[in-house]
């Protein structure tokens, strides 16, 4: 080899020694930036983890708080993630369990289910969907979600959805729509008629009844005003302007009005009416409530006519026995006159028959005085109406001892007091006078004893007269209280005594019955209302 | 003293009137009746103010002007309302009885049925009114 060649060779080998070295030399810096470079990506690396660590737990923080369920699943419905909410919305146990929501799924429901996804599959997201579900408890409920798709490099790979439980809202609106519809058919259908009217008085709404009981349809009612439309006369017009007034004040009112229907009828209503207001409490109006009385004030008419009718013939019945009496007795006067004139002048012209004779006309005048007497006085019990007032009745017995005749020989015996009666006094002086005089008069034993009691009753007292007299026949009993029966002519018994007796206790709501022995004593039981 | 009495009795009924006359005269009292069959018939007599009776008997049944109405007739009058007007009636009508007194009547009286009943109670009126003072018109 040639000097020159190993010359050659020599530096070429030097420069690719130097080569070398520089390659080595840029190799070592180049590694040494790729670490640093590395170094620094590691510090981003490890921060941009960091922050995205936070994010993340912040994320699960909002995710686990929120409180409407929170649920991510597949396209296919399956479960990837749900927070606590929805844990317990939807009856899991935990937050762990696999599931495919379309579980949940009423088959009724697929339908709809079905179109909101396609929907929401071509929209991106759906707001205000409500489907019934079954729970994994078993639980029904209605529910309603807000959901959107989760994409993944513009392809939807999840779903995330909203779910809050409507169910109790649904039924509360349900029931509320129930009652709306129970009052709107009760409002329909009652037999009442319902106006409601706004602040001018024009008329804003009025149910079917309303408008049957006016003959007038909605049409030709509302916008109007209801004493424009019914009314005959300005005085009812004014009446219902007066009510109005006061429903304005705030007043409710209840009034009865005359009123013309559409086919020219006289109605009379009783009108319910009460001040309407808004959800402010702001008035608006009135609701009134009419009842159409024409029946009832068409009969209360009439018992008022009839009981005017009664009340003038009764006191005409009274008129024509107070007449008819002074009528009868006038002439008995003057018999009796025309007789002792008679006697006078004929002083010791006449035998003995004849005197006998003047004698039985002047008791027959006396007895036919008596009867009209008793007449009159059995047609004025009930007639007329005395005041109703406390009667200390066992004064009234005793001041009667002392003013009724009571021979020597019969004993009256009062053995517990009375009491006091809430009555007529008058007539239950009458009643008391007539039993005692009776049971004088039948006494037919050398020892007269009559004796008045009294029990207390849990409405009423009854009273009992007894006496040792000469008793009644059995067969008797029902019909010695109708008038005209008497059982023993005499001169002083005119056989309406007891009818009067029987008239007093109806009159004062009791009854009266007797027991009676022939030839042993009566007694007579009564009672009257405390 | 004992004064004799200008007695207007207002009676339709014949026997009634002659009751109260041969009352008086069996009673031997010397008082003047004058005798009216009515309501009518009284107002005419009364017209005469010269010669007005003292006291007035009045029967309330009867035709025509009743005794009630003729008694409102006369307490509208301003001088005859002054009479003493006593009833003399059948009728215990309680109604007639408070009608009377509220109107204004000086006594009311129901006649019995017995004559000497009628006499002692015609005796006792007349006695009580000629022993009062009474206006003079």
């Amino acid at each position: 080899m040639s000097q020159n060649q190993v010359e050659l060779l020599q530096r070429a080998l030097k420069r690719e020694k130097a080569a070398r070295k520089a390659a080595e030399k840029i190799l070592e810096v180049k590694s040494k930036e790729l670490f640093e470079a590395n170094q620094k990506l590691q510090d981003i690396n490890l921060q941009l983890e960091t922050s995205l660590t936070q994010a993340d737990s912040q994320l699960q923080g909002v995710f686990e708080n929120i409180v409407d369920a929170y649920v991510i699943t597949d396209l296919w419905g399956n479960i990837l993630k749900m927070n606590d909410s929805a844990v317990t919305l939807l009856g899991f146990e935990d937050a762990n369990e696999d599931f495919n929501l379309l579980e949940m799924l009423d088959l009724k429901e697929k339908d709809k289910v079905e179109s909101w996804f396609k929907g929401m599959l071509k929209e991106g997201s759906s707001t205000d969907f409500q489907v019934n579900i079954t729970t994994r408890d078993k639980q029904q409920k209605l529910v309603h979600i807000n959901s959107s798709l989760i994409y993944d490099n513009d392809i939807a790979v999840a779903v995330q959805g909203i779910v809050r439980d409507i169910t109790i809202q649904n039924k509360y609106k349900k029931s509320l729509e129930a009652e709306r519809l129970k009052y709107s058919n009760i409002i329909a259908n009652m037999n009442l008629g319902l106006i409601e009217i706004n602040l001018e008085g024009k008329i804003i709404m009025i149910n079917q009844s309303f408008s049957d009981m006016s003959g007038y349809n909605q049409e030709q009612l509302i916008g109007f005003e209801a004493k424009d439309v019914f009314t005959l006369d300005n005085e009812e017009a004014e009446l219902i302007e007066e009510e109005k007034r006061k429903r304005v004040k705030g007043e409710s009112n209840s009034y009865e009005i005359k009123v013309q229907t559409k086919a020219g009828d006289d109605r009379h209503w009783l009108v319910s009416g009460a001040p309407n207001y808004d959800l402010e409490g702001k008035q608006i109006g009135s609701i009134a409530v009419t009842l159409d009385i024409t029946d009832f004030k068409i009969l209360q008419n009439q018992k008022e006519k009839l009981l005017t009718k009664l009340e003038k013939s009764n006191d005409e019945l009274q008129e024509y026995a107070h007449i008819v009496s002074h009528d009868l007795k006038s002439p008995l006067r003057s018999i009796n006159a025309l007789v002792s004139w008679l006697k006078e002048d004929n002083q010791g012209k006449l035998d003995d028959v004849s005197l006998q004779n003047f004698a039985l006309i002047e008791t027959t005048l006396e007895k036919m005085e008596q009867l009209i007497t008793d007449v009159l006085n059995y047609s004025s019990v009930g007639a007329q109406t005395s005041p109703q007032a406390d009667v200390n009745i066992n004064n009234m017995v005793l001041d009667l001892c002392q003013i009724l005749y009571v021979p020597e020989h019969i004993n009256i015996k009062v053995l517990n007091p009375l009491p006091i009666i809430k009555g007529d006094k008058t007539k239950l002086q009458q009643l008391f006078q007539n039993l005692i005089s009776n049971a004088v008069k039948f006494i037919d034993k050398p020892e007269g004893l009559i004796q008045i009691n009294v029990v207390d009753l849990p409405t009423h007292y009854e009273f009992s007269i007894q006496d040792n007299g000469m008793g009644i026949e059995k067969k008797f009993h029902d019909k010695i209280f109708k008038i005209f029966h008497s059982l023993n002519k005499s001169k002083d018994s005119t056989g309406i005594g007891l009818s009067i007796v029987k008239k007093i206790v109806d009159l004062h709501e009791g009854e009266i019955w007797l027991e009676s022995e022939p030839k042993v004593g009566t007694t007579f039981h009564f009672t009257l209302k405390k | 003293m004992q004064k004799k009495l200008k007695i207007l009795l207002i009676e339709d009924d014949m026997i009634e009137k002659m009751k109260l006359n041969r009352t008086t005269s069996a009673l031997q009292l010397d008082h003047e009746i004058i005798e009216a069959n009515n309501g009518e018939e009284a107002l005419q007599l009364l017209e005469n103010k010269d010669n007005l009776p003292d006291i007035i008997l009045l029967d309330l049944n009867m035709p025509k002007i009743n005794g009630i109405e003729f008694l409102g007739i006369l307490k509208k009058d301003d001088v005859l309302k002054y009479i003493p007007t006593i009833i003399l009636t059948t009728s215990n009508n309680q109604k007639d009885l408070l009608e009377c007194y509220k109107i204004g009547v000086a006594g009311y009286v129901i006649k019995p049925l017995k004559y000497e009943d009628y006499v002692s109670k015609i005796e006792k009126l007349l006695a009580y009114w000629s022993v009062n003072e009474l206006i003079v018109v």
